[in-house]
């Protein structure tokens, strides 16, 4: 290959080692690409009077004592994004359809974790509503029962001490409301979860209540 | 592109002398692979992984083998030299906080100048923004201006690196880490993040621009320059 004035500006710009012997050939013939040549490696030259590398003991010195206090405070070791780095290797196209598909497999594993827990927990949630409310309402059935035979009790001297029709009407209806009462209590201990039978029993008491204060109004 | 004012006799910058390590006068003339101080050398995985390791000895050695140049880069660079000494130790702090995500994708080094060249455009950025004078500037880059070695021209020094102050960011970059440092278009490419032909074009054009700015007026020139 021989060189000339219109390879110039190339072989400046991306020369070979060759095509810059060409050129340099050339220019022993050619004054301007013998002045261009010279100034533009002269350049090269004038950029050594930039070079300094002094060596500098001190400013390692201060270096070190900067990075030994940096690595005291704990910065040092990788971050979780550090360690995440990994991530920015992989090209745009990728990172997005991987993105994707993280998002698509959290969506299918929230769901079906949400819908399942929520089966589970409404049985629970059921059972333990049940069994509670059942406790709560044998307690205060309990309780009513000995405020009423408390009441009873109280009413008792009277209805076995009258003889009037009244008294004697009140009793035969107490004995109804007993046995009413007997009945129901018997159905509600085979089926303790039965309202229906509940809401009867507890009617049956407050007429029974309503009987007795009646009873005991008579007398007073 | 014209001279803007400190123009040298052309004929009289430059000592028929070269100086070791001035061998590089062409962009071709070194090739690709050929050893050179901090390029692709043998100590660079190593360097890493000391670093990696948190081993205060590797962080010492690449002290050693790259700091005077890293000094180098950021005093030109930058100015001055209080301000390179600090970009230099904000490097190796940030190499420090850093070192887990390189992922050897360049060479250690060239990793670190790339850390060290975007150190020093932060600088210069917040330079900027405090809007300090270039005359306050350039009085205290007098003042601080280091010995430099004996033989050399000091107003050829000073006119390179005013005429260095009118190029673009990207073009002094490329200037200074090829002529001055003297790494591969590769490794440049490696550190400023461009192709290695755009690295080629920007050290043309730097090079074509600093001629215009350098070089006397064509009628002052001895022997009929084209």
């Amino acid at each position: 290959m021989r060189a000339d004035c219109t390879d110039r500006e190339r072989i400046f710009r991306d020369g070979t080692r060759e095509e810059w012997a060409e050129l340099e050939r050339h220019a022993e013939t050619c004054a301007a690409c013998a002045d261009e040549i010279r100034g533009w490696k002269v350049l090269s030259v004038a950029a050594s009077e930039l070079r300094n590398h002094r060596e500098d003991p001190a400013l390692w010195t201060r270096i070190e004592r900067s990075l030994v206090e940096q690595r005291e405070k704990g910065v040092s070791g990788p971050t979780v994004w550090d360690k995440l780095s990994f991530w920015r290797v992989v090209s745009v196209g990728w990172q997005t359809a991987l993105a994707g598909a993280l998002v698509l497999v959290l969506a299918l594993a929230g769901g079906y974790v949400y819908r399942h827990r929520n089966v589970r927990d409404d049985a629970a949630d059921g059972r333990l509503l049940k069994s509670s409310t059942l406790a709560e309402v044998q307690r205060t059935e309990r309780e009513y029962m000995k405020a009423i035979d408390k009441l009873a009790m109280d009413a008792k001297p009277q209805l076995d001490s009258a003889s009037s029709p009244l008294m004697a009407s009140y009793r035969e209806k107490l004995m109804v409301i007993d046995g009413a009462i007997s009945e129901l209590r018997a159905e509600a201990g085979q089926n303790p979860s039965n309202a229906h039978l509940r809401y009867q029993l507890l009617a049956m008491y407050q007429e029974k209540q309503q009987t007795l204060e009646e009873v005991l109004e008579t007398k007073q | 592109m014209g001279s803007v004012g400190f123009t040298l006799p052309w004929e009289h910058r430059i000592s028929p002398v070269t100086r070791e390590g001035e061998s590089r006068v062409e962009p071709s003339e070194l090739e690709v692979g050929q050893n050179r101080a901090g390029g692709w050398n043998p100590e660079d995985a190593a360097l890493a992984a000391g670093c990696l390791a948190g081993d205060m000895r590797a962080y010492e050695r690449l002290y050693q083998l790259q700091g005077a140049r890293m000094r180098n880069l950021a005093r030109n660079l930058l100015g001055m030299a209080s301000d390179a000494e600090d970009a230099v130790q904000e490097t190796f702090l940030k190499v420090q906080r850093g070192v887990a995500s390189y992922r050897g994708q360049s060479s250690f080094v060239t990793w670190v100048f790339r850390i060290l060249v975007n150190t020093c455009h932060d600088v210069r950025r917040s330079r900027m923004r405090r809007k300090e004078q270039q005359q306050d500037e350039s009085e205290e880059r007098a003042k601080q201006a280091e010995p430099r070695a004996p033989g050399t021209h000091p107003a050829l020094r000073l006119a390179l690196e005013r005429a260095l102050e009118e190029l673009t960011q990207h073009q002094r970059d490329v200037f200074l880490l090829y002529e001055v440092e003297g790494f591969r278009h590769a490794e440049i490419a490696g550190m400023l993040e461009i192709s290695e032909t755009a690295s080629k074009n920007t050290l043309f054009q730097a090079k074509k621009n600093l001629r215009g700015m350098l070089e006397p007026p064509r009628s002052q020139a001895a022997g009929g320059r084209q």
